[in-house]
């Protein structure tokens, strides 16, 4: 053999094989050097070389191969400034620099990396660990200057103002994003239906350090969430096991995490850096984690110091509900006396009474206000405002007012036959249901019928559907619920998890239909006649739907449940005051931190005043609680302050919450 | 050799008949690899080059600083066969010395010193090994070592710079980012629970 290689390679060398002359007359693969410029490097010679060399800027563009980790290109539209490249960067060449001319928007920092390339190495990490690939590499590398400061450059979509080939891209085996969330265990449809065991389990710790390990830490979600919560830094102390560290961090903006880790809208997740282009981070399950993980003795830790009466003033709060208890809490923990108002038998509002069961049950709801009540603030429940004490009462005995009735009133529809007792609202409905699954109502006790139309496309009419399918499963070994609303499938409001999780328990659905009568025969309720709804806004984008009359259908059931909004109750507001609060909508108009006009020692929060979810309504709380702080704090006496004390009023005036951004689902 | 025999097999049988393999792996129908010892890597080099594995295509090592190993990547080429043969092998890490191929591959020259100013690994037979290559006055330790910092080195010979361009935008009055960063620095004064 070896003499067989010797005759055919006498030199032994790579160029040695014959048929590689036959390349002697072929086009050379190598560029000549006269055409090794780009036009921008070009011109870039000749203004500083000083042999001037016109031909130099007729010379094209050179291609360099495929793949070529050159010079940067960021993609500013699509980039959103979360800085993960700059983290990564193994020789620090990236630093953020703030572009405060970007739009302020959702979901995006008003920042961009900017390169220092005499420590750039090319190794292209920044560009695998891109949270939305806007960051790519060129086939750019030529590149000169005297000046040190001309390398620091900010990426943009063009390199020095050319557009340019594409180098080095990421793929799927380089990505260094995990997109996929860690799933999380629900309790089979079937077993689920048959109670009101909590559908949700829960992240083990294991699970719960692996889906913290996928955030990257760059704090885009918080500006869209209505108090503003330490996210990264409560999952990165999940991350280290510290469960205690996280604890404290949540309760500096959440009174209510464990509601709030079950039931929250979680505009966070919508806006997380890692939704652009994967699952987003399980902020909210995240949170319950460390909730449902946090022994009751840990709370002690989360002031280092005893609460106690700072400041000589008291405060009467209406309601229990998210946005009373934030108040509460939040005055509780500047030094106030906090007496709390509730007119049912234990406090939460929504929590306790309108969200199901299944998805925030008791323990968890008791949990938060046990800590609440733990730091001295007052709860009166069976106390109505109104009746058993009026609010002219409050407002002489205390020092400032809080309310946060909500919207605990059924809407209902203007429509024949809609005052039969078998037409239920919503908010006549769920409390009852909720008091059925903690046994204070018996089964027979509960006006459920075996069959049964849900009017309506938001969260609460699944919670009523759902709800519906469980007692009617209990009473009659069967459900039958049909759920209906106006809005199509695909402008439906309700949340995806209530869609997907109503349809696995067996909730029918038509959507797109319009309610038009309530069918009743020999005094029974026998369906609903409706009509196909062809839109539901007009071109203003107003609600004024469309009807097409012959696409009618009926229904059938033997009730109807209409969830179609709620709407607030202010009996309680007495006569001599209605003409002094303005209400717009149902709404009472306030300032920003919910001080009433005219009546400084009134604040107003939640659903009377902001809306629309339980988060917005805790921050309403906190930022009253700051309201009621300036209005009550220079004029009234107090005590001798620690150094403790100090600094946790100006934590609570610091982590106070600016309205947040919407963000947009991506 | 029969023609049943795919390119792949055919190296297998090769390699195999000839040496001990501690390993092997095939990537697709155009790659695989075979882990030798250290000693053996000459005599299956030579072997692989006179079945017609003539190209030299790359020379490259792999650092395992907890197994206190560099691992040595030969990857060769067959123009009739077309299959990418790579020979790998783990030396030691403290005093890396591989003995030159270039007797068997001239064309792996240029290769052998690039991996010493990358990884320090020494190739006796080769006289300009410890030349320098690439890295203009290097003064740090070979750059592709795990132990390398390269923060570090960026640190020592490229101070931070401001930027300083005019296009620097911030906020007037109260930026946004700044009031991030001392919510950051709030939030992390909370830890130390349980690390
Ligand atoms: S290519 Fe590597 S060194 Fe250069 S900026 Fe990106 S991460 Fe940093
Ligand atoms: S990682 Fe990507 S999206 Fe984030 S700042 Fe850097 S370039 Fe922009
Ligand atoms: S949860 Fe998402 S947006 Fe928030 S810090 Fe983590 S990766 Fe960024």
């Amino acid at each position: 053999m070896k003499d067989n290689e010797n005759k055919r390679y006498k030199h032994a060398s790579i160029f040695g094989p014959m048929r590689h002359f036959k390349y002697i007359f072929k086009k050379p693969v190598t560029h000549p050097f006269k055409i090794i410029f780009t036009r921008k490097n070009a011109s870039y010679l000749n203004d500083n070389a000083i042999i001037k060399n016109k031909k130099r800027l007729d010379s094209a563009p050179r291609t360099a191969p495929d793949n070529l980790r050159g010079f940067h290109t960021n993609d500013w539209e699509v980039c959103i400034g979360c800085g993960t490249c700059a983290d990564i960067c193994p020789t620090d060449a990236i630093r953020m620099v703030e572009r405060a001319d970007l739009k302020d928007e959702a979901g995006k920092l008003q920042q961009r990396p900017v390169i220092d390339y005499g420590r750039c190495c090319f190794c292209a990490l920044c560009v695998d660990t891109c949270t939305t690939e806007s960051l790519k590499m060129s086939k750019e590398y030529i590149y000169a200057s005297t000046d040190p400061d001309q390398f620091l450059l900010m990426p943009e979509k063009t390199w020095q103002g050319e557009k340019v080939e594409q180098g080095y891209v990421k793929t799927e085996e380089s990505d260094l994003l995990d997109l996929k969330r860690i799933p999380m265990e629900h309790i089979e449809p079937d077993e689920r239906k048959k109670s009101f065991i909590e559908v949700v389990r829960g992240y083990s710790k294991e699970y719960a350090r692996q889906e913290a390990a996928r955030c990257v830490e760059c704090g885009i979600c918080t500006s869209s969430c209505p108090v503003q919560m330490h996210i990264p830094d409560y999952i990165k102390a999940i991350w280290e096991d510290d469960i205690e560290g996280g604890l404290r961090q949540i309760y500096e903006t959440n009174p209510l995490p464990g509601v709030c880790g079950r039931v929250c809208t979680h505009n966070c997740e919508t806006a997380c850096a890692i939704a652009v282009r994967g699952e987003a981070i399980a902020i909210r399950w995240l949170k319950r984690y460390i909730i449902d993980s946090a022994p009751d003795d840990m709370y002690d830790k989360i002031f280092a110091e005893p609460v106690t009466e700072v400041i000589d003033a008291k405060i009467a709060i209406a309601g229990s509900g998210p946005s009373s208890l934030s108040a509460a809490y939040y005055l509780r923990a500047l030094g106030y006396t906090v007496d709390v108002f509730e007119e049912k038998d234990r406090p939460g509002g929504v929590a306790s009474y309108g969200a199901p069961q299944y998805r925030i049950p008791d323990y968890a709801v008791e949990k938060d206000i046990n800590f609440i009540k733990k730091i001295g603030v007052n709860i009166k429940t069976n106390t109505r405002v109104g009746t058993d004490i009026t609010l002219d009462e409050l407002q002489k005995k205390y020092d400032a007012v809080f309310l946060g009735t909500g919207f605990f009133k059924a809407r209902m529809l203007n429509i024949p036959g809609a005052d039969h007792k078998d037409v239920i609202g919503a908010m006549d409905f769920l409390p009852l249901a909720r008091d059925l699954a903690r046994g204070h109502l018996k089964l027979d006790e509960m006006n459920v019928l075996p069959s049964a139309v849900v009017v309506g496309g938001g969260d609460v009419a699944f919670d009523v559907a759902r709800n519906l399918t469980r007692i009617q499963i209990m009473k009659y070994g069967k459900a039958n619920v049909l759920l209906t609303s106006l809005e199509s499938r695909d402008i439906l409001p309700a949340s995806l998890d209530e869609f997907v999780e109503g349809g696995e328990e067996a909730v029918k659905m038509e959507l797109g239909f319009g309610p038009q009568e309530i069918m009743i025969k020999n005094g029974k309720v026998k369906g609903l006649k409706v009509w196909k709804c062809l839109s539901v806004f007009d071109e203003a984008g107003r609600f004024n739907p469309k009807f097409d009359e012959t696409q009618e259908q009926v229904f059938e059931a033997d009730q109807v449940y209409l969830s179609i909004g709620q709407a607030p109750d202010y009996d309680y507001i007495p006569e001599s005051m209605k003409d002094k609060v303005i209400i717009e909508r149902g709404k009472i108009k306030a300032n920003e931190v919910g001080q009433v006009a005219g009546q400084e020692w009134l604040f107003v929060g939640g659903d009377i005043f902001r809306g629309p979810d339980i988060i917005t309504g805790v921050a309403d709380g906190h930022r009253a609680a700051q309201g009621i702080d300036e209005f009550l704090y220079k004029k009234s006496k107090k005590k001798e302050q620690s150094e403790y004390y100090k600094e946790l009023r100006e934590a609570i005036h610091f982590n106070t919450p600016v309205l947040a951004m919407k963000p947009k689902r991506k | 050799m029969t023609n049943s025999m795919t390119n792949v097999e055919f190296v297998q049988n090769l390699v195999k008949s000839n040496v001990n393999v501690l390993q092997e792996h095939i990537t697709d129908q155009y790659q695989v690899h075979f882990v030798v010892e250290q000693d053996q890597v000459h005599y299956i080099l030579n072997i692989l080059k006179n079945a017609g594995w003539i190209q030299m295509s790359y020379l490259s090592a792999i650092d395992w600083p907890e197994e206190n190993k560099f691992e040595l990547v030969y990857i060769v080429f067959n123009w009739e066969k077309p299959v990418y043969v790579q020979i790998r092998t783990k030396i030691d890490r403290e005093n890396p010395v591989m003995n030159s191929i270039l007797p068997i591959y001239p064309g792996s020259k240029y290769y052998e010193r690039e991996c010493h100013e990358f990884f320090g690994v020494k190739f006796p037979g080769n006289p300009d090994y410890e030349k320098q290559l690439i890295l203009e006055n290097w003064d740090d330790i070979p750059p592709m070592r795990k132990d390398f910092d390269p923060e570090a080195y960026s640190k020592r010979k490229f101070p931070q710079r401001e930027y300083s361009e005019t296009y620097i935008v911030q906020s007037e009055g109260k930026s946004k980012l700044a009031k991030m960063e001392a919510r950051k620095q709030r939030a992390e004064s909370l830890r130390g629970g349980k690390k």
